[in-house]
């Protein structure tokens, strides 16, 4: 009897487990994406000295439209290739997960915006410029990090660390005190690191670290 | 090396084309009939008749219903099916635990 086939056949089940279960795909090249676009997308909106709170949220509502195609395409495009479903059980699971936050994040963005009106008062007061530049970009970052902790049941363990670092780092920012007048600086500020830099430095860590894994 | 374990293999699981089935939906709560298909690269009929045959062992259920008024066929392993499978893999192990020592 060949003794290897039981470790073979255990890691033919590992295999088939983890696909049934676990979402493994493009992550370090969506990281590294995202990363990229968070810094650009902050670097710019302060040079262009987008401040008002108008602007602040269509700006980044737009900008966020950009990585989340970029991931879309880059999801699809290894689906194809490795002649996998794009819509596969885990790819619904991390999406089901993602969900809620992301519908909270945008139904907040929008009655905020509603709530400014086209531009009057209400927008300038100090009030407006406290709320859209200092408590909003912290509350992306803690409902941004609740999603990417839930998707985290279905991906690769460390992404559960990485969205605790999102809910930390906001709730860090509200109990440390946001400045009475927050300007842009502080605001695109805040997007650049968490959004640009940490996906940033996590898709580079991602990135060496899948690639040691295909290596071994 | 002691054939015992590889014995007490079950034979319902221990088949190459029920085996990648089950260890698919023991990894999941419930899977569609077309998710495990189209996983396996199975034809419609090759995954019938395997999960007919665990499902005749009490290792599988399956539930028929509608969605957007198509019939949907769900599989998910029973208590006794998830126990069978635990059991399939502590013998997996202990053969290859037996495998290091020879």
């Amino acid at each position: 009897m060949e003794p290897n086939w039981a470790a073979e056949h255990l890691q033919v089940i590992r295999t088939l487990m983890e696909r049934s279960a676990v979402y493994r795909r493009a992550l370090a090249p969506m990281m590294l994406l995202t990363g990229l676009v968070g810094l650009a997308a902050a670097s710019l909106g302060w040079g262009l000295g987008i401040d008002s709170p108008r602007s602040f949220i269509r700006y980044w509502l737009g900008i966020s439209l950009v990585p989340l195609i970029g991931c879309f395409l880059l999801v699809r495009w290894q689906a194809l290739r490795d002649g996998e479903a794009f819509w596969s059980p885990p790819t619904r699971r991390v999406a089901q997960a993602v969900l809620p936050a992301a519908v909270a994040a945008l139904v907040v963005n929008l009655g905020i915006l509603v709530q400014l009106g086209p531009g009057g008062a209400s927008a300038a007061s100090h009030f407006a410029h406290k709320t859209v530049l200092g408590w909003l970009p912290t509350g992306w970052v803690i409902l941004y990090g609740c999603a990417i902790h839930a998707a985290g049941f279905f991906m690769p363990r460390g992404i559960k660390l990485f969205g605790w670092v999102f809910v930390v780092g906001g709730c860090a920012l509200f109990l440390l005190g946001l400045p009475d007048s927050p300007g842009p600086l502080f605001a695109h500020g805040v997007m650049g690191f968490f959004f640009g830099g940490l996906h940033l430095a996590y898709g580079i860590y991602l990135y060496f670290t899948e690639k040691r894994k295909q290596a071994a | 090396m002691n054939p015992e374990p590889f014995l007490q293999l079950d034979r319902v699981i221990h088949e190459k084309g029920r085996l990648p089935i089950v260890s698919l939906l023991a990894a999941s709560p419930e899977l569609a009939f077309t998710e495990i298909r189209d996983t396996l690269s199975m034809t419609d009929g090759n995954l019938s008749m395997h999960l007919r045959t665990l499902q005749e062992a009490g290792y599988v259920a399956l539930t028929k219903s509608f969605q957007n008024r198509k019939p949907l066929t769900t599989c998910a392993l029973t208590a006794a099916g998830r126990a069978a499978f635990a059991n399939y893999i502590n013998l997996l192990e202990e053969i290859v635990r037996q495998a290091k020592k020879v």
